[in-house]
């Protein structure tokens, strides 16, 4: 039996320049803009939603709100009563929202599904972020009384790649630049309009700060206030839609294949479980392969794109060998061949990524798949990679421990 | 052709700032550091532009601006460094004479394929390059940063009669993407696009602090109107100075529908010849005396702590605000429309004008009301006349010009009558929910 098929449709991101505080908003008006903005864009009437997902991290902790799901029904009259949910993996709770909403199409339940990622995180000052942030990791044995954990972990990271087949620095502030420079080209990334260039990312004095080991402020992703909602959907409805908006069907992308893992949630013994593998965290090597095997492609060299997780510049450099496309320990040449940019070989992060474009925790896992729509569909406007028809994403919550990845393509 | 193609199409190494020790210079030559490996901070003396790079530096926060940078003064170092310059950018005082002298020199020095941007805000660009060679006129357009110009992101592009329009597609591409600037086109009119509109409004309100006092304006026309910041707040902040720099440009050089609402209220003269400029000297319509925020007595020049100063009853602002906070605007803005008493009139008619003002100068100001748009929401931070006019709807927002006693712009009342109306904002990016805020 063959899986049933899961069309995206499309969908909106908030400007991730915002900040909701100062707006005096509530948690509520960004889910209300984001899902009032993925139906403006896409033409579907709020009728025809069955079903939506939420994926969120800790509005508990940011905005002292659970129940996350019950806000859909908040947006629109014909809402109420619809069945949702909410989803959380930390800073993969938006792609969970998405496995789960792209198993109940393939498994016959619904036909359109709204999917929503969100998170709002201004709320507070980035030391208590900074700590919320923590319970991703294992927080009594990780996070429990250290300032910023999770750049510390991720300087671990570093530090680990160092050791197994050195690291250079250079090469983390290459790819903080490119993020920073894609982001200028998107005109929804957080960073557009920052003061930034390589030499400041390589800069490494009180204008840079350290934050964790080698982690310094420009190897970091931003704390954002975001959402974003894509719509889902069964063969039957992408075909009624696509006659509908003038198109064929096979013009509207599809989920060709996903990979899930989760890793031990300690840092440690994710390092000791790789100790003889080439691979650094062989379970997001998996989650890469299974997506990848799932679309039917062989490697990397079939993707035209990817939008990974970087959270910090060395998450950005484990994604350019766990991805393949260089031997493991190797990411630095990818990076010296310049196959990152844009135009280069193998495109990472045109949307500027979690550093460039923002991070609002619970909505990457949406975001990224939303870019990559817009890749594939040839709508990404300025920073659109030529002639995209596949693109990869790869989204990790805590420190590598549960990596999601989507393949999506036309 | 793209946008990647058009920044491809020439390069901008080296950058010459002149006037870089004033305020827009040295924060404008701070922008360019980001993108251009040689910066040249240049003014009256190696001592000022000293002084302005370091004021750069401590707005920035990055060492590739000292790294960047060099710093020199007209008598030594103007012919040298504009001749090796790839963009020539002027920020002297805003004197016609002025910069026509120094432009005398920089002719003389400059290459012929280099370009030559200022930074005015008042000066007409035409007028400014009267009389000079084609290649200059063919390479002069006016690149108006706001100020702060490393906080506001709105820019205006000013092309003369004789700007080159490869040069104002390569500006206004290297400007948005290699200065994170927001670029606005406009047309090269008394103060502009967004000056034009905006001072306006913040004159009106200033007129209105003559009887109503300044917080009972400020609340008056406050956050829920559309803007993160209050107007008389707006006014300390540029500083009164420069405030009547515009209004009395404008009002000497156009004559329009609204021209009364340009003339300088008499008390403002009268409290600067005090020596009250605003924020700068420590007091305009409001001052702090440590914790306690004070306000003006227009009348005698005195000020009275803001928290003894009565207001009437004004809870429809809340409810607005309690609907904006939950991003139920248009709700929010018919509440406000529908809200009884002379004070919410009075604001309604502040709106009334600045949407009706605005769309009287499409066309004559920018070329359709879209560029008037995108400035008030990217230099000002204010809801865009369109983002309103969408928001109440065009029926509603005839209604309210009309009460106002206002001209009723043509493209608003055919917007009403016909039976699906268009959109006036139809950006594809723009949050337009992120002008309401909730205050």
């Amino acid at each position: 039996m063959t899986t049933p098929e899961v069309y995206v449709l499309g969908g909106y991101q908030t400007d991730f320049a915002r900040n909701w505080t100062k707006e005096k908003k509530h948690f509520s008006a960004l889910m209300r803009e984001s899902v009032l903005g993925a139906l403006a864009s896409t033409n579907i009437d709020p009728e025809e939603v069955q079903s939506a997902h939420v994926g969120n991290f800790a509005a508990e902790l940011y905005c002292m709100q659970g129940h996350l799901g019950a806000f859909f029904t908040e947006v629109h009259p014909a809402f109420s009563g619809l069945p949702t949910s909410r989803h959380e993996a930390a800073c993969a709770s938006g792609s969970i929202a998405l496995l789960a909403a792209s198993a109940e199409i393939e498994a016959g339940r619904y036909d359109l599904q709204a999917v929503v990622g969100i998170e709002q995180m201004k709320t507070v000052s980035p030391g208590e972020g900074g700590s919320f942030l923590g319970t991703a990791a294992w927080y009594e044995e990780e996070a429990d009384g250290v300032d910023f954990p999770f750049p510390k972990l991720f300087g671990r990271l570093g530090d680990v790649y160092d050791e197994r087949y050195g690291l250079k620095d250079e090469h983390l502030a290459e790819i903080s630049k490119i993020n920073y420079a894609n982001a200028k080209l998107n005109p929804n990334a957080q960073t557009r309009t920052w003061y930034m260039n390589k030499e400041h990312a390589l800069c490494r004095t009180d204008d840079n700060a350290e934050v964790g080991g080698r982690i310094r402020i420009a190897d970091c992703s931003q704390v954002t206030d975001g959402a974003v909602t894509v719509f889902l959907a069964s063969r039957a409805y992408a075909e009624k839609y696509a006659e509908r908006q003038g198109l064929s069907l096979s013009e509207i992308p599809r989920i060709k294949g996903w990979g899930h893992n989760t890793a031990r949630l300690r840092f440690s013994d994710k390092v000791a479980e790789s100790r003889d593998n080439r691979y650094v965290l062989p379970h997001v090597r998996s989650t890469v392969l299974s997506a990848m095997k799932r679309a039917g492609i062989a490697d990397a060299n079939g993707i035209d794109g990817i939008e990974t997780h970087d959270c910090f510049t060395t998450s950005e450099y484990m994604a350019i060998d766990h991805f393949g496309l260089t031997e493991p320990g190797e990411s630095w040449k990818a990076i010296e061949e310049g196959w990152l940019e844009i135009d280069g070989k193998h495109p990472i992060n045109p949307s500027g990524g979690l550093i460039g474009a923002g991070h609002p925790v619970g909505a990457t896992g949406v975001r990224q798949l939303l870019d990559s729509f817009l890749q594939v569909t040839g709508r990404a406007a300025d920073f659109q990679v030529e002639g995209a028809k596949n693109f990869q994403t790869l989204n990790i919550g805590g420190s590598g421990t549960t990596s999601c990845s989507f393949i999506i393509g036309v | 052709m793209s946008l990647r193609k058009i920044l491809a199409s020439r390069s901008i190494e080296r950058v010459v700032v002149l006037g870089a020790n004033g305020t827009m210079g040295y924060g404008s030559a701070a922008l360019f550091t980001q993108a251009v490996p040689h910066v040249t901070f240049l003014a009256r003396s190696r001592q000022k532009a000293e002084e302005g790079l370091a004021a750069a530096i401590k707005q920035v926060r990055s060492p590739t601006v000292a790294s960047r940078a060099e710093t020199g003064d007209y008598d030594s170092d103007l012919e040298s460094a504009v001749a090796k310059a790839d963009l020539i950018f002027e920020a002297l005082t805003e004197d016609l004479e002025i910069k026509r002298n120094i432009f005398d020199r920089v002719e003389k020095a400059r290459r012929e394929d280099s370009i030559v941007a200022t930074v005015t805000s008042g000066l007409s660009i035409n007028a400014l390059c009267k009389g000079r060679s084609d290649s200059f006129r063919k390479n002069f357009l006016g690149l108006h940063f706001f100020n702060p110009p490393n906080v506001i992101t709105g820019t205006e592009l000013i092309a003369g009669d004789d700007t080159d329009p490869a040069v104002v597609d390569f500006v206004e591409a290297f400007s948005r993407v290699k200065l994170g600037r927001e670029m606005i086109r406009t047309a090269d009119t008394p103060a502009f696009a967004g000056n034009r509109v905006g001072f306006k409004v913040l004159n009106e309100a200033a007129q209105m602090a003559e009887q109503l006092g300044p917080v009972l304006v400020d609340r008056l026309v406050g956050p829920y109107t559309g803007r993160a910041l209050t107007p008389l707040a707006t006014i300390d902040l540029v500083g009164w100075d420069i405030h009547r720099a515009i209004v009395d440009n404008v009002f000497a050089n156009t004559n329009d529908e609204a021209h009364a609402t340009l003339e300088l209220p008499g008390y403002m003269a009268k409290l600067m010849d005090k020596g009250v400029l605003g924020d700068k000297t420590g007091a305009g319509f409001f001052k702090r005396d440590g914790k306690t925020q004070l306000a003006l007595d227009v009348a005698s020049g005195d000020y009275a702590p803001v928290a003894d100063i009565k207001l009437p009853d004004l809870a429809y602002i809340d409810a607005v605000a309690d609907l904006y906070a939950q991003a139920r605007y248009e709700e929010g803005i018919q509440v406000f429309l529908a809200a009884e008493g002379d004070e919410a009139a009075l604001a309604r008619k502040v709106i009334a004008g600045y949407i009706s003002y605005a769309f009287h100068r499409a066309g004559e100001v920018s070329e359709t009301i879209t560029g008037i748009d995108l400035i008030m929401g990217a230099g000002f931070n204010w809801a865009p006349p369109s983002v309103l006019v969408d928001t109440m709807g065009p029926a509603s927002a005839v209604e309210l010009i009309e009460d106002a006693g206002l001209p009723v712009p043509e493209a608003i009342s055919k917007a009403a009558a016909s039976g699906e109306p268009p959109r006036f904002f139809a950006h594809p990016v723009i949050n337009v929910g992120k002008y309401f805020v909730a205050g």
